[in-house]
């Protein structure tokens, strides 16, 4: 019998029999996060609203949204460090308001800010990190230089953090995260504030972790780094969920228009306009077929989430 | 496994030069203080070969010595421990280290014993400066061993409160003043009261002047004091004895209650002291009273500091 459960679906009206909220219909082992009707408030203000996410085991998956959406919320309930004012979320399959330890044993969290102990050194910074998740102390030689290597600060192993650069720090944070090995991430602007080649090399680190199995959230202001790396994305907008699914899918959906730049042999470079995949490969057929033309260049312009985000969203501020 | 907050406190507290500042400072007042003893009371600098003269100026120097150490205790514990929790929170990095699986409780205790550990160390470090006053006599290896006691019992408690404290604030410059107006209300709040309610008393013309004596009881000099009693307590000479004096005072006119008053038969006179302290000693009602509230703000600051919270923190 396969070990994968699958949640039960209410015959009648789809709804979890205890709770009342319409369950996924993806097996419960493929889930990562999941988010039903969360919502958060602080009194008056909604930071939250009725929220529903599923992010699959695997993905990258990107939290897009202005400042103020309601991003950094989310991601402290997933942490397990805010309670819910109404509404459900698990994270790998336990609730962290019930069960925070059992979360917490299997998710990494970095916050958006970059706090670190400037008076420990790199190794002890992590050697501290491990104690604190109860890994014992024969490990932790083995275990810092992996994680120094994994995040390319090995050279760095006995130097001060207050020394770092603010790449080098935010590495560190991300090593810090890691120090248990949680199959899921939870990162919260990583590349906020870091330099071109720093964000560079963060997103291959983020690759590296990906292909390793690891579930990334990841949420940022640069969208297009995200386009590049998400499997998978959510838009928020003043709390609530505007779209989610992954990118093209919700380009698809929106019916958003794509534009295509295609160069020719003869050096001639013309631009096109597409709705969706089936338009693209249309385009492509009659220029090839129909026209027979010989095509040496055929791209998609790049800004398709920026250019998705800036439709969807409409710059409500809370 | 050692509690990791405590292991890294330690490390990150020596590392920095404040901590030799402190100890410095802490050495050099309590040297100070025997010197200025040693000539207050002798009247040519030498030393006295009148034994009786000379055992009651170890024992000044050892009571004036355990009153600078408490006072600078009740000066230090404050600076060096209000930024406890705001300072994991201005620096932010409470939040990585709520989201391992260290438990509240553990976060807090690793505070306290980090701080208790650096004022143990004071005290141990001072131990050179109490020889001065044991040599001179006067004083036993147990006088000794109370009045350290005793302060690092109040140096513990207030450590702990203060920790506690710590975790309602955002900022290191807020707990820290709040910090140093807790301990000043927790040192003059009974004596405060007692006064008052002396002069309430008085002002009815009746000649009664009797408020509670409990109230005097709370008091960190009251508690040390009262602790570190010798034979006579009765004898002025010394701030403590002075204290001493008061408390015997107070409760003579507090008879009937329940802290002076003692049962007269065999289970009480074990408690009774030859000197005439009936009652229940001041420096327990006192240490009672300091661990009480020391627990209840313990229970709350490991509750502000459990998440998943409400609100964020």
């Amino acid at each position: 019998m396969s070990d994968i459960e699958i949640i039960e679906i209410e015959p009648t009206d789809g709804q979890d029999p205890d709770t009342g909220f319409a369950d996924t219909l993806l097996p419960r082992n493929d889930v990562a996060v999941h988010a039903q009707q969360l919502t958060k408030r602080y009194g008056g203000l909604v930071a939250v609203n009725q929220l529903d996410l599923v992010v699959p085991k695997g993905s990258v998956f990107g939290l897009i949204g202005p400042n103020g959406a309601g991003k950094s919320t989310t991601f402290a309930m997933m942490a397990s460090l805010l309670r819910p004012t109404t509404g459900r979320i698990t994270v790998m399959g336990a609730d962290p308001s019930k069960k925070p330890r059992t979360v917490r044993r299997r998710m990494g969290y970095m916050p958006d800010n970059l706090g670190v102990y400037d008076n420990l050194r790199v190794d002890e910074y992590l050697e501290f990190f491990a104690a604190s998740y109860g890994i014992h102390r024969s490990e932790w030689p083995t275990l810092v230089d992996g994680l120094l290597e994994l995040v390319d600060l090995g050279v760095k192993r006995t130097a001060m953090v207050n020394s770092l650069s603010r790449g080098m720090k935010q590495r560190l944070s991300l090593a810090r995260a890691l120090v248990h090995d949680p199959e899921l991430l939870i990162l919260d602007e990583p590349a906020s504030g870091l330099d071109p080649r720093a964000r560079v090399e963060l997103r291959e680190l983020l690759r590296s972790l990906n292909a390793m199995g690891k579930t990334i959230v990841i949420s940022s202001h640069i969208l297009a780094e995200l386009e590049e790396m998400c499997t998978d994305i959510a838009i928020m907008e003043a709390g609530k969920l505007l779209a989610s699914g992954p990118p093209r899918q919700i380009l698809s959906q929106l019916g958003g228009a794509r534009t295509i730049r295609v160069r020719f042999a003869d050096h001639s470079t013309e631009t096109f306009t597409v709705h969706d995949d089936a338009g693209q490969t249309g385009l492509l057929r009659r220029l090839l077929v129909d026209d027979g033309r010989e095509v040496v260049e055929f791209v998609e312009e790049s800004g398709g989430l920026e250019q998705l985000f800036m439709t969807i969203t409409e710059g409500v501020v809370q | 496994m050692m509690n990791p907050v405590l292991s890294r406190e330690l490390r990150e507290r020596m590392r920095t030069g404040r901590a030799f500042v402190v100890i410095g400072v802490f050495l050099a007042m309590l040297i100070l203080t025997v010197y200025l003893v040693y000539q207050g009371t002798t009247s040519t600098g030498q030393i006295d070969l009148d034994l009786s003269r000379q055992t009651r100026m170890g024992r000044d120097i050892f009571e004036y010595v355990l009153l600078v150490m408490l006072l600078l205790v009740l000066f230090f514990v404050p600076g060096l421990t209000a930024g406890a929790i705001a300072g994991e929170r201005e620096r932010q990095t409470l939040l990585p280290l709520q989201v391992t699986l260290l438990r509240p409780r553990s976060i807090l205790v690793g505070k306290v014993l980090a701080g208790m550990s650096f004022l143990v160390l004071l005290l141990v470090a001072s131990l050179p400066v109490m020889m001065v006053a044991y040599l001179l006599g006067g004083i036993r290896v147990i006088d000794g061993a109370k009045g350290l006691g005793i302060i690092c019992v109040v140096a513990f408690l207030l450590t702990t409160m203060i920790a506690s404290l710590s975790t309602i604030t955002k900022r290191v410059q807020t707990a820290t003043l709040l910090s140093y107006g807790f301990t000043a209300l927790l040192v003059l709040v009974g004596p405060l009261l007692y006064l008052t309610l002396a002069i309430a008393d008085g002002s009815k013309g009746t000649d009664a002047r009797n408020p509670p004596a409990v109230l005097v009881a709370v008091n960190p000099i009251s508690i040390v004091a009262d602790a570190t009693a010798g034979e006579v307590v009765t004898d002025g000479g010394n701030p403590l004895r002075e204290v001493r004096k008061f408390i015997v005072e107070s409760k003579s006119r507090n008879a009937d209650s329940w802290f002076a008053w003692f049962p007269e038969d065999d289970f009480g006179a074990q408690f009774r002291i030859v000197n005439g302290r009936t009652g229940l000693p001041a420096w327990a009602v006192g240490t009672a009273a300091w661990f009480a509230l020391a627990a209840a703000m313990s229970t709350l600051a490991v509750r502000r500091l459990r998440t998943p919270a409400e609100t964020e923190r």
